[in-house]
C-alpha cells in the first residue's frame, strides 16, 4: 500500500509540471502565431479593439498575463471567459461538453473492449479457420479505414438504406449508436489483434497444456487460465486507446454534429481564443494524464510481475 | 499485491464499467421544435450590441425586436425569385421623416412589451442607442449610425474645450477610489453633466528612441490618464438648460492624478454629453426622436438592423455582460423567446406570449441548430430533422437543382480579389486591367463553384432598386496582352512572379488555381498560391503584406454605397492603397445628396471610375442555394439573405406535415 501511495504521489508531481509545461508552451505558442482574437474580416477600429484588449486583459505586458491567468487557474480553477463564444466562460464550455464527449467515449471503449476481445478469443480458439481469418481481415481492414469515411459508410448504410438511426444531433441513444461504431471500431479491431495475439501465446504455456491434460473442460481452461494472461496487452493498450477514443472524436463530433469538447479544440485554434484553447490543451492533458496512470495502476495490480515505480 | 486485492479489483473495475454506462446512457431527450433551421457556427454571442455574424444574426432578428422590422412588401421577382422585403413599422408603428430628411420621429405602438411583462418605451431606445455607441461596449457596428449627431464623438471618445459631456464618476459597484476598475460598464457610476472647460495635461513622458510602438501607445494612455479634466458641473436638474447654475470641479482617470490633489475626483473618462445633446431622444415614452448631421437615404433600413434593436436596461444592468444573455436571465421583445442554449447543439427558442402580434406567429417552438458540416445538414434534412438548410455541398447541386424544395436567387454579396496597390507593377493601371480582362469568369462559376453565380465586372451586386451600375471591363484576351505589353511586359516577359493569397476553404482553393491557369495561359504571368489559415490571413492584409488576396463583401444595407465607401481613400477596410480623389469627391457627394435620383447617378459614376481603375478585381456576385421543405408557407429567397421566421407557417394543420422525430 505505501509505494501505492508513494506511486501516486509522484505521478500527481509529475502531472502538475507537465500542466505547468504545457501551460508555458502553449501561452508562448499562442500568443506567437500571427492575428489575435478580435481579427476579423471587417478590421475594428483601434479604440474598440483596446477596449477589447483591456476586457481580457490583453493590454498588460505578456509576463503580467502569463502570471495572472496562471493565479486565476491555480487558485481558483478559474479559466476565464471565452475570446470567441462571448456569452460563455472557459469553464461552462468545458462543463457542457464533457459530459457528452465522456458519454461517446465510455460507449466506444466498451464496445471496442467487448467486441475486440470476442473477435480476439474467437479467432484464437477457432485458428486457421474461416472465421479467424475473416475476423482477422476485418480487424486489419478496421485499423486501415480512417474513421471519417467509416462514418460515411455508415451514414450511408444505417441513415439512408437501412432507416435505423437518425443522420445526427445528441439527446437519444439512438443518436449516439453511430458515432460511437464509428468511434469504436478501430480501437475495437487492434484490440481484437492483440487479444489473439496474447491468446496464442498464453495457449503455448505450461500451466496450460497441464490444465488441458487434467481434462479441464475447453471452456473452464480458455475462461480462467488463458484469458486473463492474453488480456495483460488489452489493458496496457487501453491508454493509448482513450487517447485515441478523445482525438478520433474531434473529427465525428463534426460528422454527427455532437456537442463534444472536441470541436471546440479546433475552433479556438483558429479563432485564436486564447483562453478556450489553453483551457482545451490543459482539460486533455489531465484526461490523458489520469488515465494512463489508473492504466498504468490497473496494471500493476492485475500483473504481478509488474511493479509500480 | 495479494491475490484478494486483485480479485476484488476485478470485481470493481467490473462495477465502475457498468455504473459508467449507466451514467451515460441516462439522456432526456427533448421533443422535437415545430421548425428546426441549420444555423452554421454556434452563435458566439446574443448580445445585439455585440453580435456580428450571421448565425447571430439570424436568431436575434427572432427575439429581438426593433423600430422597424423588414418583412415581404409585394410579390417576388419572377425573373431571380427574390422577395422584395422592405422596413415596416414594429415597435414603431408609424413614423415621419423630416423634409431635409435629417429628422426621423418614431411613435411607438401602445402595450408592446418585454419578456418579463414591462412595458417597451422609447427611452429603451435612447438607452440601447447609447449603450451600442458607448466605447467600452465596442460594438463593431456602430459606425453604422456615425451620422447621428453626435454618435461618432462619442463612439470614439473626442471631447474637446466648450463640449457639453458627461463625467462617470470611479464608483461603479464594487469599486473604491484606489481599486481597479469594474469592467460591467452598466450599471454606471454616478454621472455628472456639464461643459468642458480645460484639460490641464502634465509634462507627456520621455521615452527613448528605441521605445516599440507598443511601448509607446502604452505610454500615451497612461500619460492620458493622468490628464485633468475641469469641467463646469450643470445642476441636475437643469442639465439641458444653457443658463444653468454651475459649478467648476476637476476630474481625473489615474488613483494617483486624484489621490495627489484633494480637489480633483477619480472618474472613468469624459465623453460628450450623447444623453442630453446626441441624435436619439426620448421625448415621451412613445415617441423617439433620431436627428442626423445628414440625410441618410438608408436610415430606414438601419432601424431595421439587429444592432439597433432595443436591450432591456434593468435586464443588462442586474446580471451584467455577458451574464444577461444567459436563457434564465435574458429578458427579450421580439417574437420569440430564448428557451435555452446548448454548445454546439442548438439554440431553442418559444413563442413570446408579450410580442403585439403573437397571434400571427404560427411556430410555438424553432430550434437554431449549429451546424458547421455541409453533409450533415444536408442528412439530417433528408431524414426530416432539419426544414431549412441555407449551406450545400458544391458536389450535389447540380442534383437538388431541379427539386421543388430548392432556391436559388442573387444575393447582394460580392468575391473579389484585392490588389496591393503599393507593389509594382500592380500600381499601373494597365497591368490590373489586363489581369482582370485575361479572367474568365464564366468558367470559374459555371465549373468550380456551380451555384447558380454571376460573373462580376462590376463591385455593387445586381437587384438594388433604383440603381443601375456601369458595364465594366468584359473578358478580352487580346486586349489584355495588348495592355500589358503597353505596361512594359510584352508577351509577360519580365513581369515577376506574385502570389496570391487565401485563406483555407474548400471554395477558395479552385478559383485561385482556375485563375493561376488562366493568367498563365492568358497572359503568361505566374501566380503562386499563399493558402493562410483565417487569422494570420486577416492579419496580413491588414498589415498590407500581400500583393493579391482573396475577398468577400456583404452588405450590411440594400444600398450601393456599404459596396462603395469601403474603396474611400483612407478606409481601414481598404487596404489596397488605391487612392483616386475624384472617387472620394463623388462618395462624399452622394453621401448629402438629397435627391435619389442624382444620388445614385453619383454612386454610379463613382462605381464607373471603381470598375476601370480596378484597385480590387471583381470575380462573381454570390447566389444563395439553400433547400425549404415545400410544406412551409411563406419561405423566400431575398437579396439581404434575410428570412423572418415569424411570418412562416406550415401549409395545413395536417399532422403528417409536421416534421418527423429525431
Amino acid at each position: 500500500m505505501r509505494n501505492l501511495i508513494g506511486y501516486l504521489l509522484k505521478r500527481a508531481a509529475w502531472m502538475i509540471l507537465t500542466l505547468w509545461a504545457v501551460y508555458t508552451v502553449s501561452f508562448i505558442l499562442m500568443r506567437s502565431v500571427p492575428g489575435n482574437p478580435f481579427s476579423g474580416e471587417r478590421s475594428i477600429p483601434p479604440a474598440i479593439e483596446r477596449q477589447l484588449k483591456a476586457r481580457y486583459n490583453l493590454d498588460a505586458p505578456p509576463l503580467q498575463q502569463y502570471w495572472d491567468y496562471l493565479v486565476g487557474i491555480v487558485t481558483r480553477f478559474d479559466l476565464g471567459w471565452c475570446m470567441g463564444l462571448e456569452d460563455y466562460s472557459v469553464n461552462q464550455v468545458l462543463a457542457e461538453g464533457f459530459p457528452v464527449s465522456a458519454t461517446l467515449a465510455i460507449f466506444a471503449l466498451v464496445f471496442a473492449i467487448v467486441l475486440g476481445v470476442t473477435a480476439g478469443v474467437i479467432s484464437a480458439v477457432y485458428r486457421r479457420t474461416k472465421a479467424d481469418v475473416a475476423l482477422m481481415f476485418a480487424a486489419v481492414l478496421g485499423i486501415a479505414i480512417p474513421n471519417f469515411v467509416l462514418a460515411s459508410l455508415a451514414i450511408l448504410l444505417f441513415v439512408f438504406m437501412i432507416q435505423l438511426f437518425p443522420a445526427g444531433g445528441w439527446g437519444t441513444l439512438q443518436q449516439i449508436a453511430l458515432p460511437a461504431f464509428c468511434l469504436g471500431l478501430p480501437v475495437a479491431a487492434y484490440i481484437a489483434r492483440l487479444s489473439r495475439t496474447g491468446m496464442l501465446e498464453m495457449l503455448t504455456k505450461d500451466h496450460v497444456r497441464t490444465a488441458i491434460a487434467k481434462g479441464l473442460p475447453h471452456r473452464t481452461v480458455i475462461l480462467r487460465h488463458v484469458l486473463p494472461g492474453a488480456l495483460l496487452p488489452v489493458v496496457s493498450y487501453l491508454g493509448p486507446a482513450v487517447a485515441r477514443v478523445l482525438t478520433g472524436s474531434l473529427v465525428l463530433e463534426k460528422i454527427f454534429a455532437l456537442p463534444g469538447m472536441g470541436s471546440h479544440f479546433i475552433n479556438a485554434a483558429t479563432q485564436r481564443d486564447y483562453t478556450l484553447a489553453m483551457g482545451m490543451v490543459l482539460t486533455y492533458t489531465v484526461i490523458l494524464f489520469v488515465m494512463n496512470t489508473l492504466v498504468d495502476l490497473a496494471y500493476a495490480i492485475i500483473d504481478p510481475r509488474v511493479k509500480l515505480q | 499485491m495479494p491475490p484478494e486485492v486483485r480479485r476484488g479489483f476485478v470485481i470493481f473495475a467490473g462495477l465502475f464499467t457498468v455504473v459508467a454506462v449507466i451514467w451515460a446512457a441516462r439522456m432526456n431527450p427533448i421533443p422535437p421544435a415545430d421548425f428546426s433551421l441549420q444555423n452554421g457556427t454556434d452563435p458566439s454571442t446574443l448580445d445585439p450590441h455585440r453580435a456580428t455574424g450571421q448565425p447571430e444574426s439570424r436568431i436575434i432578428f427572432e427575439l429581438f425586436e426593433g423600430l422597424l422590422r423588414m418583412l415581404p412588401e409585394g410579390d417576388p421577382d419572377p425573373e431571380t425569385g427574390l422577395q422584395p422585403l422592405a422596413p415596416q413599422p414594429a415597435m414603431a408603428e408609424r413614423y415621419e421623416v423630416s423634409e431635409d430628411g435629417k429628422t426621423y420621429t418614431f411613435t411607438l405602438r401602445e402595450g408592446i412589451r418585454w419578456t418579463d411583462g414591462s412595458p417597451v418605451t422609447a427611452h429603451d431606445f435612447a438607452w440601447s442607442w447609447q449603450r451600442m455607441l458607448h466605447p467600452a461596449t465596442a460594438c463593431e457596428y456602430a459606425y453604422l449610425i456615425s451620422e447621428v449627431r453626435l454618435a461618432t464623438e462619442y463612439n470614439s471618445s473626442v471631447v474637446n474645450i466648450g463640449d457639453r459631456v458627461e463625467v462617470e464618476l470611479w464608483d461603479r459597484p464594487g469599486e473604491t477610489p484606489l481599486s481597479e476598475a469594474n469592467v460591467q460598464h452598466f450599471p454606471r457610476g454616478t454621472m455628472k453633466y456639464g461643459t468642458l472647460r480645460a484639460i490641464v495635461k502634465p509634462d507627456a513622458p520621455e521615452l527613448s528612441a528605441d521605445a516599440t510602438e507598443e511601448e509607446r501607445e502604452q505610454a500615451q494612455l497612461d500619460w492620458e490618464d493622468r490628464w485633468i479634466y475641469e469641467i463646469d458641473v450643470a445642476d441636475p436638474g437643469a442639465i439641458a438648460e444653457s443658463e444653468a447654475e454651475t459649478t467648476l470641479q476637476r476630474f481625473a482617470v489615474s488613483a494617483e492624478a486624484a489621490a495627489a490633489d484633494a480637489s480633483v475626483e477619480r472618474m472613468h473618462g469624459v465623453l460628450v454629453d450623447f444623453k442630453h445633446f446626441g441624435g436619439a431622444q426620448a421625448i415621451d415614452d412613445r415617441t423617439f426622436v433620431v436627428h442626423l448631421n445628414n440625410s441618410v437615404p438608408y436610415f430606414l433600413n438601419l432601424a431595421a438592423y439587429y444592432p439597433l434593436f432595443p436591450v432591456n436596461q434593468e435586464c443588462v444592468e442586474t446580471h451584467g455582460s455577458p451574464l444577461w444573455t444567459k436563457a434564465e436571465n435574458i429578458v427579450s421583445n421580439g417574437p420569440f423567446r430564448l428557451k435555452f442554449r446548448r454548445l454546439r447543439d442548438r439554440v431553442r427558442v418559444e413563442k413570446n406570449p408579450y410580442y403585439w402580434r403573437a397571434d400571427s406567429v404560427s411556430f410555438e417552438t424553432i430550434d437554431f441548430v449549429s451546424l458547421e458540416s455541409q453533409n450533415t445538414a444536408m442528412n439530417m434534412y433528408e431524414t426530416g430533422q432539419l426544414q431549412w438548410v441555407y449551406d450545400l455541398p458544391a458536389s450535389v447541386l447540380e442534383e437538388l437543382r431541379d427539386r421543388d424544395d430548392f432556391h436559388s436567387a442573387p444575393k447582394l454579396s460580392i468575391y473579389f480579389y484585392k490588389l496591393n496597390n503599393d507593389v509594382p507593377p500592380l500600381d499601373d493601371v494597365r497591368v490590373r486591367q489586363a489581369i482582370s480582362m485575361a479572367i474568365d469568369r464564366r468558367q470559374i462559376v459555371e465549373q468550380v463553384t456551380k451555384a447558380g453565380e454571376q460573373p462580376a465586372y462590376t463591385v455593387v451586386p445586381p437587384g438594388i432598386a433604383g440603381y443601375q451600375g456601369p458595364e465594366g471591363l468584359k473578358e478580352n484576351v487580346e486586349q489584355a496582352q495588348a495592355l500589358l505589353a503597353e505596361a512594359g511586359f510584352p508577351g509577360g516577359r519580365g513581369f515577376p512572379k506574385m502570389s496570391l493569397m487565401y485563406n483555407t476553404s474548400e471554395r477558395h482553393r479552385p478559383i485561385a488555381e482556375v485563375i493561376q491557369q488562366q493568367l498563365q495561359n492568358n497572359l503568361n504571368i505566374k501566380l503562386e498560391l499563399k493558402n493562410m489559415e483565417w487569422g494570420s490571413f486577416i492579419e496580413t492584409i491588414q498589415q498590407e503584406k500581400y500583393e493579391i488576396a482573396r475577398y468577400g463583401w456583404v452588405g450590411d444595407y440594400p444600398d450601393p454605397n456599404t459596396f462603395l465607401d469601403l474603396w474611400v481613400t483612407g478606409n481601414p477596410q481598404s487596404n489596397t492603397n488605391w487612392s483616386n480623389p475624384e472617387y472620394d469627391r463623388l462618395i462624399s457627394a452622394a453621401s448629402s445628396e438629397l435627391n435619389p435620383k442624382r444620388r445614385m447617378e453619383l454612386l454610379r459614376q463613382a462605381e464607373a471610375i471603381l470598375a476601370t481603375e480596378l484597385p480590387i478585381i471583381p470575380i462573381f456576385f454570390y447566389t444563395s442555394a439553400e433547400m425549404a421543405k415545400t410544406n412551409i408557407e411563406g419561405f423566400a429567397p431575398s437579396a439581404q439573405d434575410l428570412h423572418p421566421l415569424s411570418i412562416l407557417r406550415y401549409r395545413s394543420d395536417d399532422p403528417s406535415t409536421a416534421p418527423s422525430k429525431d
